[in-house]
């Protein structure tokens, strides 16, 4: 018999179905008691531990800054526990929980959060949960403990973090490994990224014909994939990145809009966006080239140079793109954003790139996101006017470095920081001579020249598939990066198609 | 909130619950307390009495479940819903009614209720219920309806019965590649390996990952583009895209559709109130058309008959309807600039509104508005003069008064022959305003008019302006009798006009009725006789005093006043 009071119930939710389920992360009620208590009171503790944590660091233990900021931290902890008679912390993914309730992550508090996952990922560390009282000087032991440099094995440093704790006295914090997604799990994920991915291919190229063909697309099959991508994003965005490598050279129209989609969505999560500002951003974004739609297919497709006149109808695009929209109306309203993100997504931050407005305008921020978004996609893909596509890491450093290209330093900062220096889909050449195709951005925030790669040769040149994940974080017993990326590489050298890793 | 699509519908797992873990009975009375609250919700307001029991009743079934579990998984069936295997909720009917058809007929397979949907949640959820009910094939399914709500506490599993299931396998497109031998592989990579040692140049920001960390300017900049990309009013932003393609693709086709597009935007900007987008669009329109190049005479009218569809009397009645019903209107600037776009046609409706409107926020800025448009268009003021509608016509007489109309006169002059005293007398007044040698011709006229106050109105308006030309026609009503019938205040305005008028020439008749004696040594009535007297007042040459003097010592207390008040107040010859 299923007992639905014991135990409770880990939150993968429905039996047979992967958690795609989120606490609401918006909209704090008025405190007393309750989910929106734990995540007020949640996000005030880890705002406190992230000023505990600096506060230990910098000064002597006797200093007033350090006090005052221990005795903030258990006074909220002792208070959060007295509310709810329990505290537990969790970390899953790039999210924490405090007793279940997903803390929102936005703009105002990334930079702690960030840095407490790093250090809770980088001591092994998945769930902290206390038992009792804590005193100032249980959490003093515990944060020093906890930031106390170490080269060694998250696993290792694990065991030894509780080992300290135990000697010092500090029983007060009970400390649990990672609640990671078994491999079943994690296959399950990408099984339903894929699918959200292909649904995305197959509706966008059934939204760009009927738009070519003069008929009104089906807005609730669009509205089903963004909010698909936007689920699929907020609980796993790296099956779904990963994705967006396959570069299908026929469909480019289509895999194109989808890319751009799902790279905008994750950069507007880094950004905070709430979960219906992402669908609005997604919808925008998977709109940004329906002007394309209106553009004669030889011209598209055409290999060689283009024509005056033929660059003029390509230029057409984000205008076209705009009444194409007006074909593209539910009931009840008209896409109104993405029409502005339509127009704007080729002209850059000082209003200048194509067209050229005459009426004032600002830039929307939607826009420069998709700019970004598209610029990177389009220059990393293979197209009929682009036979040799650049590397991942060589539009990266394009867009970071060179403003005539025009795009918004600040976002194209915040997406370095999504995609790491070396982007997902990049083929590196490591020092030991290995191949590896970047898999995921390190989650270690101060590791994003040390991304997840898989190794897709050996040091003497045999291609492997699929190839192990390395960490280029790891080191070596003396404290040495095990690998160390030394070049990217464009694929076509190697005869190597990275898609086919992530498929 | 779940929400995992499949690619293509996939039979619902059922949980695997030999026997209920506690009796269905409160879970049956939770989904029957559902039902009725969810009817409640339709029907009632949320203040009414009835809507709060039912909902209250539901948040009581709620806490009789949680006595006995925090969450309750329920298995959404064509027409019914069941838990852990019993049925618990449908009638076996597949409409909108039964809650179990309206969330499978969606693609809904199951919902999880967990402890805490009751506060918060509850409400929403059950306006989602009815939101569905009502929705047309068109808009959004209830699971789109969900997962916008995100309610915390309700997970549930759908199968996506929008998916065609005919997503293609993923597959890498590309040219199809011959993978490279170990031993070219291992070569490249060591010459790469060596170009890059050879190229020396280190890049800082490729490897200190803190470059790329956003300080506090940087987030901060970021919320504000966030704030910013939400307050931005994105129709008016796409009325200016559309004028921009207008002026700068001339193709007769872009152009067109620009057009068309611009017209359904205008009505949706109306419908949402947005005034001030409207006026922008209007003001924009005009600007297109004059940089706009090649623009034909065609596309000109279209964009200039924006403005005339607002002004058309249809749409206006509607617009001022709506204000004046609105409890808070928009702000003064935004309304203002949209009246300022009206057209002429607009101001028969204007007119007529100034009369009807209850709110009185709105009228001044109308009052402004007519009479902006009034002044700016005067031909359209003067055909209104006669209009049919009572109201328009009074209120175009005003204002062409108001703007001192000479235009106007001739279409004012005509109504002076109608019979409605109030409206000649309202036409009086505006030619006293007009004054014009044309409006004081009429005036002239209406001295004589059969009303009292058109008559008292014009031969004021006329003496206010000396004019002599209504002299001999003055002459005769004050040697007449009819002015003799009159009240004090009528006699006094035709002496004082004739004083003012008359000169020393008419010291001898005003003497003669002042001083005079008639048959039987009988003098006119007193009143005539104060008349006369401010009349001489107003001629204040000598002879007119003499002839006051003389009547100094008049026994009649009125007369001797009036005898009074001219000597004290005449010091000269009225001009």
């Amino acid at each position: 018999m299923n007992d639905p009071r014991s135990a409770p119930p880990p939150r993968p939710s429905i039996p047979g179905t992967p958690a795609t389920s989120r606490p609401a992360i918006s909209g704090d009620a008025p405190v007393g008691g309750g989910e929106s208590f734990v995540r007020r009171a949640g996000r005030n503790l880890i705002f406190s531990v992230y000023g505990a944590l600096r506060a230990v660091k910098l000064y002597p233990v006797e200093n007033a800054a350090v006090g005052k900021a221990l005795t903030e931290l258990t006074s909220q902890s002792n208070e959060l526990i007295a509310s709810e008679q329990e505290f537990e912390l969790r970390i899953s993914g790039e999210f924490i929980f405090v007793n279940e309730t997903r803390l929102r992550l936005d703009l105002d508090n990334f930079a702690s959060f960030s840095h407490l996952l790093s250090l809770l990922r980088a001591s092994g560390i998945g769930t902290v949960t206390i038992t009792g009282t804590v005193t100032n000087k249980d959490w003093m032991v515990f944060l020093s403990v906890l930031q106390s440099a170490s080269s060694d094995d998250p696993t290792d440093r694990f065991a030894q973090m509780q080992d300290k704790l135990q000697k010092a006295g500090v029983l007060v914090f009970s400390l649990g490994p990672p609640t990671d997604q078994g491999e079943d799990s994690r296959e399950k994920t990408k099984e339903r990224a894929k699918r959200t991915y292909a649904q995305s291919v197959s509706v966008t190229k059934d939204l760009m014909t009927s738009v070519r063909m003069g008929g009104s697309p089906n807005i609730k099959k669009i509205k089903r994939v963004i909010q698909g991508i936007v689920d699929q994003i907020l609980n796993e965005e790296t099956s779904l990145i990963g994705l967006t490598t396959i570069r299908d050279y026929d469909e480019y129209t289509f895999t194109h809009s989808v890319n751009v989609c799902i790279f905008a969505v994750a950069l507007g999560k880094r950004l905070g966006l709430s979960k219906l500002q992402l669908y609005d951003l997604g919808l925008a974004a998977l709109f940004h080239d329906i002007g394309k739609s209106r553009v004669p297919q030889e011209v598209l497709n055409k290999t060689g140079g283009l024509t005056d006149e033929e660059w003029r109808m390509i230029a057409s695009h984000p205008w076209l793109g705009v009444l194409s929209l007006f074909q593209v109306r539910g009931v009840q309203e008209i896409p109104y954003r993405a029409m502005v993100v339509a127009h704007e997504h080729h002209m850059k931050h000082d209003l200048t790139g194509y067209p050229r407005p005459i009426r004032s305008r600002q830039m929307s921020m939607f826009s420069k996101i998709v700019a970004i978004a598209d610029g990177f996609d389009a220059a990393t893909s293979r197209r009929a006017y682009q036979t040799v596509p650049y590397t991942p890491a060589q539009v990266m450093a394009e867009m970071r470095d060179n403003p005539r290209r025009g795009m918004d330093p600040v976002i194209v900062k915040a997406f370095i920081n999504l995609t790491g220096i070396y982007p997902v889909g990049t083929l590196v050449i490591l020092d030991t001579f290995e191949l590896g195709i970047v898999h995921a951005v390190n989650p270690l925030q101060d590791m994003l020249s040390r991304p997840i790669v898989r190794i897709i040769s050996d040091a003497q040149g045999n291609l492997l598939h699929p190839g192990d994940l390395a960490d280029l974080a790891d080191r070596d017993a003396s404290g040495n990066f095990s690998r160390t990326i030394i070049k990217t590489e464009t694929a076509e050298r190697y005869g190597i198609r990275i898609g086919d890793y992530f498929v | 909130m779940t929400s995992p699509p499949p690619s293509a519908p996939v039979p619902t797992q059922e949980p695997d619950h030999p026997e209920p873990p506690f009796s269905p009975a409160p879970v049956e009375e939770l989904l029957r307390l559902m039902v009725k609250a969810s009817r409640a919700h339709q029907l009632y307001l949320p203040n009414n009495p009835i809507y709060r029991g039912a909902v209250d009743a539901l948040r009581a079934g709620f806490a009789t479940v949680w006595a006995e579990t925090d969450e309750l998984t329920l298995v959404v069936a064509e027409t019914e819903m069941k838990w852990c295997d019993v049925s618990v909720l449908g009638d076996g009917t597949k409409s909108s009614d039964n809650l179990a058809w309206l969330f499978y007929k969606d693609g809904v397979r199951e919902l999880r209720l967990e402890e805490g949907l009751e506060e918060s949640e509850m409400v929403k959820l059950l306006e989602i219920i009815q939101r569905a009910r009502k929705a047309s094939p068109d808009e959004d399914d209830l699971v789109t309806m969900l997962w916008e709500a995100d309610l915390p506490h309700l997970k549930y599993r759908y199968v996506d019965l929008l998916g065609d299931g005919g997503a293609d396998e993923l597959a890498d497109g590309g040219d199809s590649t011959t993978p490279a031998e170990p031993g070219q592989v291992r070569e490249s990579a060591q010459a790469a390996a060596e170009e890059s040692r050879a190229s020396g140049v280190v890049n800082m920001a490729d490897f200190d990952a803190t470059l790329y960390f956003l300080d506090e300017r940087e987030i901060a900049y970021l919320q504000e583009e966030v704030r910013r990309e939400y307050v931005q009013d994105l129709r008016t932003n796409v009325v200016s895209v559309l004028l921009d393609i207008f002026e700068q693709q001339s193709e007769p086709e872009t152009r067109n559709e620009v057009l068309e597009n611009i017209n359904t935007l205008m009505v949706f900007l109306l419908t949402a109130g947005n005034f001030r987008g409207v006026a922008q669009l209007l003001r924009e329109a005009r600007a297109a058309v004059e940089r706009g190049t090649d623009v034909t005479e065609e596309q000109r009218l279209r964009l200039d008959a924006l403005a005339d569809r607002l002004s058309a009397p249809e749409a206006l009645s509607q617009l001022l309807q709506a204000l004046d019903d609105t409890p808070q209107l928009p702000p003064h600037e935004e309304l203002a600039e949209l009246f300022d776009q009206l057209r002429a046609t607009a101001l028969s409706t204007v007119f007529l509104w100034l009369t009807r409107i209850q709110n009185d926020k709105l009228r001044p800025l109308l009052q402004l508005a007519a009479g902006r448009l009034a002044a700016a268009n005067t031909a359209e003021l003067v055909r209104l003069v006669q209009a049919a509608e009572r109201e328009v016509s009074n209120e175009a007489i005003r204002r062409a008064g108001a703007l001192k109309a000479q235009a106007a006169v001739t279409a004012l002059a005509k109504i002076m022959s109608e019979p409605d005293a109030s409206r000649r007398q309202l036409v009086a007044q505006a030619l006293t305003e007009i004054a014009s040698p044309g409006a004081l011709q009429v005036l002239e006229r209406a001295i004589e008019d059969a009303d009292r106050e058109v008559r008292i109105t014009s031969v004021r308006a006329l003496t206010g302006r000396a004019y002599r030309p209504m002299l001999a026609r003055l002459e005769a009503i004050v040697k007449g009798k009819s002015v003799r019938d009159a009240d004090l205040t009528e006699k006094m305005a035709f002496f004082e006009g004739y004083g003012a008028l008359c000169g020393d020439s008419g010291v001898p008749q005003l003497d003669a009725i002042l001083n005079g004696k008639g048959f039987l040594g009988r003098r006119e009535d007193a009143e005539i006789r104060a008349c006369a007297a401010i009349a001489l007042g107003r001629v204040g040459t000598a002879k007119s005093l003499e002839a006051l003097r003389k009547a100094s010592t008049e026994k009649d207390v009125v007369v001797r006043n009036a005898v009074s008040r001219a000597l004290r107040g005449s010091s000269g010859p009225a001009s």
